[in-house]
């Protein structure tokens, strides 16, 4: 029996009306980590809200779970990022590491549940899994007991020691620590108790600083050190170990003692643990060297201006920096009508995706009469793959809101939402931080900064659907529905959150506008093309060398971002394509990689800015079965209201499914032809319209692909049902694949040519990665 | 009021009415599954989809209020695959039979569950009027026909099919005579060469339609090869005559004895004022009067059996050797509709042949869910069934073995009757994996999940009266399920508005139960 008292008091403090049930259920799952019936039940009985809505938003939104799942909970990545660097097979090896059959996701102990996730957001880690709070990066398929018998390892460790601050009295320098979520999940945290211990011992008097995302995700954990006097150095790939090396190379203690304790204190670490720090230069990276450079500077930042710098939630700071400058212009200098003049002059389009121009959108707004307008920051980015919205909030909340109060003077607005997606724990919190100190510094609520002007802003939390980046859908959703688009006209613009005219743009489009505003409008209208103007936030990753988040102007070409930003290729494979705009976009072939990067440029070959996933892909990778991963994800998304989107998404990738397992039959790819054209041209909303588009674009770019998988062939030997592994010549007889192999399918015959008996092969890969000798063939 | 444009015509019409309604008002019928005169538009179906005469998109009509100056077309070539293709989507996951596979298969589509479930009844009267809509002989065809209906019958898969063909022999020899009235003679004459199965079946439903017929044998008595090539063991004379007097007492002339020939066939054909040859297989005789032919028969086409002359129709083996007599009995009846429809003016296009949703074989697990309606008993069989036919109580206890696999909503299916229309293929996007079929009863209502297409009538129709429960969607995309909330009971999810939903569902997914 669970204690209704306590659903009573969340039902008491989160209200009981429709808008309140998504926070009620998210309050609920939090303390029972699932929705039990008696509490849905209770809910029902206490607000004014039937059980038919509660069951229909229960069992709409991802997030939400109708049965109960074990102690801990292991999310697997299935993002583009993890999909292309093997997270199927991470999860297949995991499932068969607990003993689930087919249908169970929970193991008999009732210990583990897994879940596939679309995105963590942690793509340069890739493939990612998640138990409870521990971020595991890079695994592979032959490490799953690894990390299961490290999480249990660690798992009943209380939380981590906290250390007195350096009182900064004497400010020697400053230690600056990315807190992006990249950084969190590769251990930034552990590194800045490390670092906090090490301050602590030393009696160093230098500032530690925790700063938002430098974008530089394929190298984390990054540790900058700044000192008053001399050149920064920063590291990268740091270890908790390396830090007291590091820190004391760059700073001395104050005083004689504390000189002494250190070193006596470092001769006993030493004993201790028997392990003699290996030496800073593998790990520093130094900002002048040609791939830092060349990866931060052909980029051009204005929504992540000052990136590395500023610590995310120090508003001082933000304000050193311009912050806020814009605000206070336009309040001073500016009415409503001039600001919409110059958002369109600007000609600033909608960073959500289709590009729709901000300043037309504002005006139809502004335009619309009524007491109560609303405005919504769109954060829920639910690409596979991209995670532009989350670096944006978690390193610059001021920028955002900024943008947003600007928005909702030029409109008119007195209410705002920031929509968050709920797997963005860091981003709601650090949102829910900062609107807390504008709220203190005057900049949100009430006659706001003395210009009379309102604002309020609240938070709602997402709850697990794709579908709610639409912005109908995403109304829907705060209204306690769900996310069930609906056709426009009417917009939102019009007739939005309770009927009401309501202002959505996306995290990035309100990131940009403070620059836009502060100093004069052509500076960002030099940025960019004729018909896209200024930067657009992408997540670089895939088989790139250095994936991260990168900001570039509009009109670079395709070949500078993966050559000059990204590096090129990663292991020196070759380029074939790059993965544009998530589940709506499409592949772009290494042969058109000279495309300037712009909405219509990416749209005329069939893909399209999207939210901004930028997935780079090699020889390696079939496009067939990314085709695949994006139709599935889609497939799975669908919220099913509409005909097309619902039974024609599950129909393409049941041919989808066909191709890539042998079962094609002639005349499939006209049949999914057939199938995208109506899909994309009957369905309701964007999701189901734009769904055939990764399927379209390698039809046409790799017609040559599916031809081969309709003979049962997979060019690149990623599909597993079309491939068989075996052992060649090079095999040195070391029997390490036969100690990996889960189902003993090699039999153990030490210094001789080892064999795999396909017909027990699962396909797993283990063997192939374990392999000493590249002996392991794949065909 | 404001104007708009339909199709070229301009229309006044309330500012704001939604597209669909204002299209209908203007005559333009525009399909739709989803939207509901009480509750409005939901976007669901799509099948509304109509073209914006400005810039060529499609977009839902029944979502779209008309505003002023509005151009839209509501029907073109590529309106009508729009709407093609969301029906065969919608098919591709219906699971569910229209008429049963017992009846599909029957080559004259006779309905056999409702014979059944009339019998099982005790209704044997209404089950001949059942049986003599398609069948013109059942007596015969109880004792002679294959029954290829028993081959698809859905309680093969449980244990045995149904004896149907047992069944019919019962409802025939139960009832005296035939059951229906023909309509009063209107005038016109037809001519029936032959009066073997094919021939009689005709005459028998031309003669209903108020035709005089007149019948033409080369033998003395009508039967052709049921009279000559049958064992009378099997098929005794006296039955034979019985079901044949039944055919003539509707008025029906035959003139016996008279071996027709190509001059004899130029005048009847003046005569009258159409023309039924069935007189079996005579090609080279039928190429001499004038016929089209191929090697195995004379040329008709398909649906209306008209042959390359105007007014003249071929049935039977005629057409090519059948060794079954319900094929040539069948095609008496479908004749008849191509006569009327030759003799009213129209272009004779033969029995209207409505649309049928077919899922193949029951599952081992669906098996229970068909029982729900049905009994356990196996098969009723005994020594003297061959001999002597069923008894009324042993007809009954068969009967009642029956499955009830048609769909309850046969004649009201939204969803039939515009795949009818748009000619739909349920099988050209079929998936990979069958959901399994479930059957649920509460109050007066039939639930079928598998039938439904998700239109949410119902989940609004029970939201709107206030059911404590009602209906909701659980889940979501291709595997939302429509359901009651928190795994309540039918009964108690549907407590006020049963009848209600069944009434709105636009397909067979919840339906009355009788």
């Amino acid at each position: 029996m669970i204690d209704l008292s306590k659903i009573d008091r969340t039902i008491a403090e989160k209200g009981s009306t429709k808008t309140a049930l998504i926070p009620i259920l998210q309050a609920i799952q939090r303390e029972y980590n699932y929705l039990p019936e008696d509490a849905l039940r209770r809910v029902s009985e206490t607000t004014d809200i039937n059980p038919a809505e509660i069951i229909g938003v229960a069992s709409f939104y991802s997030q939400f779970r109708l049965a109960p799942v074990g102690e801990h909970i292991v999310r697997v990545c299935v993002g583009t990022a993890c999909h292309v660097k093997g997270a199927g097979l991470v999860y297949d090896s995991l499932r068969r590491a607990f003993n689930l059959k087919e249908g169970q996701n929970t193991d008999q102990e009732r210990k583990y549940t897994i879940e596939k996730v679309s995105c963590l957001g942690c793509c340069t880690l890739a493939p990612v899994v998640q138990i409870d709070q521990v971020t595991y990066g890079h695994v592979t398929s032959d490490k799953a007991a690894d990390i299961i018998k490290d999480f249990e390892s660690i798992k009943d460790k209380k939380g981590k020691n906290l250390f007195r601050k350096g009182d900064g009295t004497e400010i020697q320098g400053e230690i600056r620590i990315g807190l992006g979520s990249c950084c969190v999940a590769s251990g930034s945290s552990d590194i800045k108790d490390a670092v906090e211990q090490t301050i602590n011992q030393t009696g160093l008097h230098v500032k530690l600083k925790s700063v938002g995302c430098v974008g530089m995700c394929h190298q984390v954990p990054l540790v900058e050190i700044v000192p008053t006097k001399g050149e920064p150095t920063l590291y990268s790939k740091v270890k908790p170990e390396d830090i007291q090396q590091i820190v004391t190379s760059h700073f001395q203690p104050v005083g004689r003692f504390s000189r002494l304790k250190n070193k006596f204190w470092n001769a006993i670490e030493n004993i201790q643990t028997d392990q003699q720090w290996k030496g800073i230069e593998r790990y520093e990276l130094n900002i002048r060297e040609k791939q830092v450079s060349s990866f931060l500077g052909k980029q051009f930042p204005i929504a992540t201006e000052h990136r590395g710098m500023i610590n995310p939630l120090d508003i001082e700071e933000y304000k050193q920096h311009g912050g806020f400058l814009a605000l206070k212009k336009v309040f001073s200098e500016f009415t409503p009508e001039q600001v919409i003049d110059k958002i369109k002059i600007s000609g600033i389009r909608g960073r959500g995706g289709a590009g729709f121009p901000t300043g037309i959108k504002w005006e139809l707004v502004a335009r619309q009469e009524s007491a109560i307008k609303y405005l919504i920051c769109n954060g829920d980015e639910g690409d596979p793959g991209a995670f532009m919205d989350r670096m944006l909030l978690e390193s610059y909340p001021y920028r955002v809101i900024e943008g947003m109060i600007i928005a909702a003077f030029a409109v008119n607005s007195s209410e705002g939402y920031f929509y968050i997606r709920a797997e963005y724990p860091l981003a709601v919190t650090r949102i829910r931080e900062a609107l807390a100190i504008c709220r203190n510094n005057n900049l949100i609520g009430n006659n706001i900064l003395g210009s009379g002007f309102n604002f309020n802003v609240q938070i709602y939390e997402g709850a697990g659907a794709f579908v709610c980046g639409e912005e109908t859908a995403l109304i829907q959703s705060i209204e306690g529905n769900r996310g069930f688009p609906h056709l426009r006209p009417p917009f939102p613009a019009v007739k939005g959150v309770f009927g009401l005219p309501t202002l959505v743009n996306n995290t990035e489009t309100f990131a940009q506008i403070s620059f836009i505003m502060r100093d004069t409008v052509d500076r960002f209208t030099r940025i960019g093309t004729e018909t896209s103007k200024g930067t657009k936030v992408f997540a670089l990753a895939g088989k790139v060398a250095r994936g991260g988040l990168i900001e570039v102007p509009m009109g670079m070409t395709i070949r500078q971002i993966v050559e000059e930003i990204g590096g090129g290729i990663a292991n020196g494979r070759q380029f074939k394509a790059v993965q544009i705009g998530g589940p709506s976009g499409g592949c772009i072939p290494a042969t058109l990689q000279d495309t300037p990067i712009d909405y219509e440029s990416l749209t005329s070959l069939g893909a399209m800015m999207g939210s901004g996933g930028l997935i780079v892909l090699d020889d390696t990778d079939c496009m067939v079965d990314i085709a695949r991963f994006f139709l599935s994800f889609t497939q799975d998304e669908s919220c099913g209201k509409c005909t097309f989107c619902r039974v024609g998404t599950k129909r393409m990738l049941d041919i989808m499914d066909n191709l890539t397992s042998g079962k094609g039959q002639p005349g499939d790819l006209e049949k999914l032809e057939t199938l995208a054209e109506w899909t994309g041209k009957g369905s309701l909303c964007g999701l189901g319209r734009t769904a055939p588009n990764p399927i379209l674009s390698t039809l046409k770019y790799f017609r040559e692909e599916y031809e081969a998988h309709l003979q049962g062939i997979c060019p690149t030997g990623k599909c597993p049902e079309l491939i068989k592994y075996s052992i060649n010549d090079d095999c040195i007889g070391c029997t390490l694949c036969v100690q990996r192999c889960p189902v003993e399918a090699i039999p153990f015959l030490p210094h001789q040519k080892h064999v795999i008996n396909t017909d027990l092969c699962i396909k797993c890969d283990a063997c192939r990665q374990v392999c000493p000798v590249d002996a392991v063939v794949v065909k | 009021m404001i104007q708009i444009k339909i199709n070229g015509e301009n229309i006044l019409v309330e500012d704001g009415t939604p597209l669909i309604k204002a299209a209908e008002a203007a005559g333009f019928k525009v399909p739709s599954l989803c939207y509901n005169d009480e509750l409005g538009h939901f976007t669901s179906c799509m099948l509304c989809l109509v073209k914006d005469g400005e810039n060529g998109r499609l977009f839902p009509s029944c979502s779209v209020p008309a505003t002023e100056g509005m151009s839209i077309i509501t029907d073109d070539q590529e309106i009508r695959e729009a709407r093609l293709t969301g029906l065969e989507l919608l098919l591709s996951e219906h699971v569910g039979d229209c008429q049963a596979p017992c009846q599909v298969t029957c080559p004259a589509h006779m309905d056999i569950p409702q014979m059944n479930r009339l019998i099982a009844a005790g209704k044997f009267k209404e089950a001949l009027r059942v049986v003599k809509k398609d069948i013109a002989l059942p007596s015969v065809l109880g004792r002679i026909c294959p029954a290829p209906c028993e081959g698809a019958c859905h309680r093969g898969t449980v244990d045995s099919s149904v004896s149907i063909c047992l069944l019919k022999r019962f409802v025939g020899d139960e009832n005296d005579l035939h059951p229906f009235d023909a309509l009063p003679l209107n005038g016109k004459k037809v001519a029936i060469i032959g009066a073997g199965p094919a021939g009689l079946a005709a005459a028998f439903y031309i003669q209903l339609n108020g035709y005089q017929t007149v019948l033409y044998d080369k033998e003395l008595a009508p039967g052709g090869l049921l009279r000559t090539n049958i064992d009378p063991e099997v098929l005794p004379v006296a039955v034979l005559d019985r079901d044949i007097s039944a055919i003539l007492s509707t008025g029906v002339l035959f003139i016996g004895d008279t071996a027709i020939d190509k001059s004899l066939f130029q005048q009847i054909s003046t005569q009258f004022d159409a023309v039924v040859i069935a007189t079996g297989a005579i090609v080279d005789e039928l190429r001499d009067w004038g016929f089209l032919t191929h090697a195995k028969g004379i040329d008709a086409e398909r649906n209306s059996y008209e042959t390359s002359m105007k007014g003249v129709f071929a049935i039977g083996n005629t057409l090519r050797f059948s060794r079954m007599s319900v094929r040539p009995i069948g095609q008496g009846k479908e004749v008849a509709w191509s006569v009327k429809q030759y003799l009213s003016g129209e272009e004779p296009r033969g029995e209207p042949r409505l649309f049928n949703s077919r899922f193949g074989r029951l599952f081992q697990d669906e098996i229970s869910e068909y029982l729900k309606e049905s009994v356990l008993s196996g098969k009723v069989i005994s020594n003297d069934i061959i001999s002597k036919g069923y008894t009324q109580e042993e007809a009954m206890l068969e009967a009642k073995r029956c499955l009830h696999c048609d769909c309850r909503d046969i004649e009201n299916c939204k969803l039939r009757d515009l795949s009818g229309k748009y000619n739909a293929n349920q099988r050209r996007y079929a998936g990979n994996v069958r959901k399994l079929m479930t059957k649920h009863f509460a109050h007066s209502i039939v639930y079928e999940p598998l039938k439904c297409i998700k239109c949410g009538i119902c989940v609004r129709l029970t939201s709107k009266y206030q059911e404590k429960y009602g209906f909701s969607y659980i889940g979501r995309g291709f595997d939302v399920q429509i359901g009651v909330p928190f795994n309540e009971t039918l009964e108690a999810g549907l407590a006020e508005t049963a009848e209600k939903v069944a009434q709105a569902c636009p397909t067979g997914a919840l339906t009355v139960k009788d």
